[in-house]
């Protein structure tokens, strides 16, 4: 784990002016390191990653700076630091997997590399030469996963990514969010306990639309957080 | 049947019917601009019929099959219900929203343009009430397509025959009837859009292709394909109707006429998901609009080509300059729905229907329009 890789000042984030989701949250994401993110219901996770990915218009920030230096999550540099994987994405219905990493890549200005070994972890042989829109919602699941993976952007956005897999396929995903340090820095999402204390460096409780608590090393467990979840919500 | 009514009205129309408010402000503005305008024409009673039965049938046809429905009626399938009022209830509530915000649209711009009694404007009504219950009874008795057909003629063929309005009347109502019959006997979960079967297709392109990507989505949608066809139909019959003015300044306007393709234009407004995907990759200004624009751009050009050639045939006086003309409106109109596409696309409607028939669709023929205007004082 080294220096800054992300780091964000007083977000806040609306649907309605008046009801915000996020309010005042700060955020520092170092390089190289897996970041768990927790929260009830409506807590903001989505809303946050969202926001991140350019996709949520209603925000303010003080401030953002991508390795130090000030940057806009809609800025072409930006967006081709980091890829996200949507807890639901029902996008490019009519390409085939293959031609789908064929255009992010291309979008992404890099060679296409050899996606087989997830294609194989995630058990996707199959249907690489399927149309997407006839995939189940596991399989098109792992399609965003698997070209997420095979493109190693410097930041890794994922919303509740064990979501429609099967067992085989998470446990493997444990496996790849664990191993993504080698290549940048990965925020996830989840509702699954077992997720976040199986993967992450850092856990960060989201409540009241803040980062309320951010567990680190030794101290995450899932008694930990739950204790966490249960007393910032009054449970 | 009351709470079902009340399940889909509100998700016409909104929680508070807002949208019911505005769609009857609407009907109004463009009831007292036209009438105001002075602009009056004669219509046949007949042709008010036609117009009003098939534009409700097709509205009604396009709300039952939106896939939006599909996760409401999953549920609502699941809990106990009382077949019948199920089958009322739900019909009744996009027959509403479709007679009095699609249907309200075009009445008012009839009504305002020529003059009418109060006979024909009860049984322009019963026209598109029968036009609910019966494409209500055609799709869920859809097994029996053939049957469906033959009724539909059948009911066509009337409108021609019978000019009496009190007759025809009798008939619409009588056939209004029949139709509720069938629905009373209809499943209730012949309403339920069920996911296509996923027969997989295999396609072995390892390259990604966007022109490719469009293509198998047009060939994907056949009411996408019929509205294509349809605008190409209009590209051979344009040259005729405007034979008749017997001037060279009408050319244009069959190009701004034949910019309206609307399906093809909302591409991103239809599909949220890959609207969100294209923002969310970099450099999809140039790796998607572009090939979409040109997309667009040959849609156009194979209409503006057919109706060149038959207004060849018809008048046998097109020009290089007219061939260039139609390339520049073809061009135009690709770029501007593009914009209107990546810096405006429609969003929050419920049905297709609603993109469809939105405003924003003729800001673009509009504005060819207005330059057709132009280029044909230069032309005539």
């Amino acid at each position: 784990m080294g220096d800054s890789l992300l780091q964000i000042k007083n977000l806040r984030a609306w649907y309605q002016p008046d009801r915000a989701v996020l309010t005042d949250l700060s955020i520092k994401l170092r390089e190289h390191e897996a970041v768990g993110l927790i929260g009830l219901n409506g807590a903001g996770k989505t809303t946050l990653l969202k926001t991140l990915s350019g996709i949520h218009e209603g925000f303010l920030a003080d401030g953002v700076w991508m390795q130090g230096s000030p940057v806009k999550f809609r800025d072409r540099d930006f967006k081709k630091f980091r890829y996200t994987v949507f807890a639901e994405d029902h996008s490019f219905p009519y390409f085939t997997f293959r031609e789908y990493l064929s255009y992010v890549f291309s979008a992404y200005g890099r060679k296409a590399q050899d996606a087989g070994p997830f294609i194989q972890g995630f058990h996707f042989e199959e249907y690489v030469d399927a149309l997407m829109k006839d995939l189940s919602t596991g399989n098109r699941k792992k399609v965003f996963l698997i070209t997420a993976f095979a493109l190693k952007p410097e930041l890794l956005l994922l919303d509740e990514p064990a979501d429609g897999l099967d067992f085989q396929s998470t446990e493997y995903l444990y496996r790849q969010i664990a191993g993504y340090k080698e290549y940048g820095t990965v925020l996830f999402s989840s509702h699954i306990l077992e997720s976040i204390t199986l993967t992450s460096d850092r856990v960060m409780v989201l409540e009241d639309g803040q980062i309320g608590k951010i567990f680190e090393d030794g101290s995450i467990n899932a008694e930990n957080i739950r204790e966490a979840l249960r007393y910032e919500n009054d449970i | 049947m009351k709470t079902i009514f009340k399940i889909f009205a509100n998700k016409m129309f909104g929680v508070r019917y807002e949208r019911l408010a505005k769609a009857i402000f609407i009907d109004l503005i463009v009831f007292w601009g036209l009438y105001s305008s002075g602009f009056r024409i004669q219509i046949r009673p007949f042709i008010l019929y036609l117009m009003v039965s098939t534009f409700t049938a097709g509205v009604m046809r396009q709300t039952l099959s939106a896939e939006a429905h599909a996760d409401d009626m999953m549920n609502l399938l699941m809990l106990p219900f009382e077949r019948k009022a199920f089958i009322f209830g739900y019909v009744s509530g996009l027959g509403v929203y479709t007679v009095l915000v699609r249907t309200g649209m075009l009445l008012a711009a009839v009504y305002a343009i020529a003059s009418w009694s109060s006979l024909e404007i009860i049984c322009s009504g019963l026209c598109a009430c029968n036009a609910v219950l019966m494409t209500a009874a055609v799709y869920a008795w859809r097994k029996r397509q053939g049957a469906g057909t033959i009724w539909a003629g059948a009911f066509t063929a009337s409108i021609f025959l019978l000019q009496d309005t009190r007759i025809f009347s009798a008939v619409t109502v009588g056939n209004a009837l029949a139709a509720a019959v069938f629905l009373s006997g209809a499943d209730a979960y012949s309403f339920y859009r069920k996911e296509g079967r996923r027969k997989q297709v295999r396609r072995v392109s390892r390259r990604h292709s966007v022109w490719r990507y469009l293509f198998r989505y047009l060939a994907s949608h056949k009411n996408y394909l019929a509205n294509t066809a349809v605008m190409w139909g209009a590209a051979c019959v344009l040259p005729v109707m405007f034979g008749q003015m017997e001037s060279r300044a009408a050319l244009p306007v069959g190009f701004a006429v034949l910019s309206i393709n609307t399906p093809v234009c909302i591409l991103l407004s239809c599909d949220p998901a890959l609207e969100q995907a294209v923002r969310l990759l970099p450099g999809q200004k140039k790796a998607f609009c572009i090939p979409y624009c040109l997309f667009v751009f040959l849609c156009n050009t194979i209409a503006d080509v057919i109706y060149l050639m038959s207004w060849e045939l018809q008048a046998g006086d097109v020009t290089a300059a007219a061939v260039w003309m139609g390339a520049f409106f073809s061009f135009q109109s690709a770029v501007m729905s593009v914009l209107l596409e990546w810096f405006f696309p429609l969003r929050g409607w419920k049905t297709q229907s609603d993109l469809w028939h939105h405003p924003r669709k003729y800001a673009v023929p509009v504005l060819m329009m207005l330059e057709a205007g132009i280029a044909g004082r230069f032309l005539g």
